[in-house]
């Protein structure tokens, strides 16, 4: 047995744009290609390059974290690793048994109960049945669904149907874990758990790799990150530079890079409406972020952005100061009444990434 | 020349490995995917397995009527015990083509979300429709003690015949669950075909009483073979014709053998294509 791990090396994958060829006119001459020739790696009018020689390498123990924009290419990573696709050039190798947070409720049928979808959504994921069995209890435990075990699935509620696929998922042992967007599922308390989980079994040396796009949950999970733009390896490091690198890849698109300053951090606060000095903010209230900073020589335009996170979505308020502004007044309005947010304040070129506002 | 086909037969080694390591790994997924779709299959019905019984013998009765009263055919044995024997054969392998051919279709979300090995879907519409062929079997059992058919050592033979069965329809299952995903047409164009091929294979009458140049033609459908078979063991104590047998069981065992091959290698293309 190999020592677990995740290979991607030098991988390509392309994809076609609008409908496959799909009359018979069109299958014959490309059947007799394929025949020919093989398959061909080189690209046809409408096809493009998802992923352009996209390469890294995952050890056991480590947590990577993958981010990028829409579009970026992640969730094909993600894919590829899962063996779901297959790559067009490159190899692509996951060492050990793989578990993957994604899809957890995707193998689910309506008709069937609960009791008979974890056994069925189980063997799926690739447990044994005796497995499965004896982590029955823990799992409908976690789910927090026990009354309903014997309900069909048709009657559960989108949440109750996600909570019993994520509780199936994070119950795998796997030696390499793969997560998708899950933290969004369940309420704060389940979604505390979830993340509470993934702390343990990365503590227990599970090797992670987490596709996001919610930055401050990569920050809080990972100890690297892979920022993807347009299908290519835009950074491989230290997660709090990734996002910064990822700041200025998205924040490039709509307006110049922003300028190289020294700057140093002295401090932020947060004020309610009237004007006193908070901790947490409630829902539709108004707040006022004041950033102290020092600078060796004076600075034209700072850039400052301040980010209200919720645990499931990247930036409810994704707010970039302008033009030497240092005070902004948002209102947090999103937060529905339990919801945990973190306010995560982002600066450039500064040594670290940013400090939470819990 | 040479290194080209050893490169191929290697790689036909390793896919072979592939396949074989892969249905052993998944092997509970697959008895849980059958389970699931029995489950599905006659959840919410009130005679649940009766169905496997009832479709072959409502047709029985249906073609007795036809064969005795308004074209009355000679049959070495009763009729109505001739006819079930056929349908009821006939049937197993048209309800796993039936089940078969929108098996990938129909799990989509399996198909493109989730890595299993993706012949789990044909094979588990086989078990499901092995199950109900075993179910309609009984009654077969109970026609022939009714009309006194006594049981002969060359029902030993059944077996082998049900193994040839088998790997014929797994062949046709595979191919057409593949065409299916790529060209949806099939369902449709499959539907008709099936109807055809039922009253060209000895299903409600023997094949031989055609003749002619059709009849000759018809002698290259594998099915007949396989259905005669189950009739000269169970029915008339005799070994299968063993010419057309043997040839219908390499055809079989080659078909198979190049169906599964050819899904193996088409399968990472279903998740794109689906």
């Amino acid at each position: 047995m190999h020592r677990p791990g995740v290979t991607f090396n030098g991988v390509w994958k392309k994809f076609r744009r609008g409908e496959r060829h799909d009359s018979l006119r069109d299958l014959i001459p490309s059947a007799v290609r394929a025949l020919v020739r093989g398959r061909s790696d080189e690209l046809t009018a409408e096809e493009f390059w998802a992923l352009h020689d996209v390469s890294f390498d995952v050890s056991p123990g480590e947590a990577l974290g993958i981010i990028g924009p829409n579009g970026a290419g992640k969730s094909t990573v993600l894919k590829l690793l899962t063996r779901i696709l297959k790559s067009t050039r490159g190899s692509c190798e996951v060492r050990g048994r793989v578990g993957a947070l994604i899809e957890v409720a995707a193998g689910f049928h309506p008709d069937l109960t609960g009791r008979e979808n974890v056994y069925l959504q189980g063997a799926i994921m690739g447990m044994k049945q005796a497995e499965i069995a004896r982590k029955f209890e823990e799992i409908v435990e976690f789910a927090g669904i026990a009354e309903f075990i014997d309900t069909p699935v048709k009657r559960y509620s989108s949440g109750m149907n996600a909570r019993l696929g994520f509780a199936i998922a994070a119950h795998l042992d796997p030696d390499v874990l793969l997560i998708d967007e899950v933290l969004s599922v369940g309420d704060a308390r389940f979604q505390e758990r979830c993340v509470e989980r993934m702390h343990a079994l990365r503590a227990s040396g599970v090797l992670l790799v987490f596709v996001s796009h919610n930055l401050t949950a990569v920050l809080d999970l990972c100890n690297r990150a892979v920022l993807i733009d347009r299908g290519r390896v835009r950074f491989d490091g230290h997660p709090a530079a990734a996002i910064q690198e990822y700041r200025s890849v998205t924040s490039n698109r709509d307006a110049g890079r922003p300028a190289e300053a020294d700057i140093h951090l002295a401090g932020v606060e947060v004020f309610d409406d009237r004007g006193r000095p908070v901790q947490a903010i409630d829902t539709g209230a108004g707040l006022t972020v004041r950033i102290h900073y020092k600078t060796p020589r004076p600075v034209e335009r700072p850039h400052f952005a301040v980010d209200i996170h919720r645990g499931d979505i990247d930036a409810v308020i994704d707010h970039m100061l302008k033009d030497g502004e240092s005070e902004v007044r948002l209102q947090a309005f999103v937060f529905d009444r339990q919801a945990v947010g973190k306010l995560v304040l982002m600066w450039w070129t500064a040594p670290a990434p940013g400090i939470e506002v819990p | 020349m040479m290194r080209t086909v050893s490169v191929l037969s290697a790689r036909l080694v390793a896919d072979v490995r592939d396949m074989v390591v892969e249905q052993r790994e998944y092997r509970e997924l697959l008895v849980r995917i059958t389970a699931r779709d029995l489950l599905l299959r006659y959840k919410q019905t009130v005679m649940g397995f009766g169905w496997a019984i009832f479709m072959p013998l409502v047709n029985t009765a249906v073609f007795s009527v036809i064969f005795t009263r308004v074209a009355p055919i000679e049959t070495a044995v009763p009729y109505p015990l001739f006819a079930y024997c056929g349908l009821c054969t006939w049937n197993f392998f048209a309800s796993t083509q039936r089940f078969a051919v929108v098996s990938l279709t129909s799990n989509t979300s399996l198909v493109t979300k989730v890595y299993c090995p993706r012949e789990i879907f044909p094979f588990s519409a086989i078990l499901v429709s092995l199950v109900d062929f075993a179910v309609a079997s009984t009654v077969l059992v109970g026609l022939m003690a009714y009309y006194r058919i006594p049981v002969g050592w060359p029902v030993l033979f059944v077996p082998v015949i049900v193994a040839v069965h088998v790997a014929f329809t797994a062949g046709v299952a595979l191919f057409l669950a593949m065409a299916n995903l790529f060209y949806r047409d099939i369902k449709y164009l499959f539907e008709i075909v099936l109807a055809v091929w039922m009253f060209a294979t000895s299903v409600v009458y023997p094949i031989e009483r055609i003749g002619g140049r059709l009849g000759t033609l018809l002698l290259l459908n594998p099915m007949t073979p396989i259905i005669d078979a189950y009739r000269a063991t169970l029915l008339e104590r005799q070994l299968p014709a063993m010419g057309p047998f043997a040839a219908a069981a390499a055809v079989s065992v080659a078909l198979l053998a190049i169906a599964w091959l050819l899904f193996h290698r088409a399968e990472f293309q279903f998740a794109e294509n689906v």
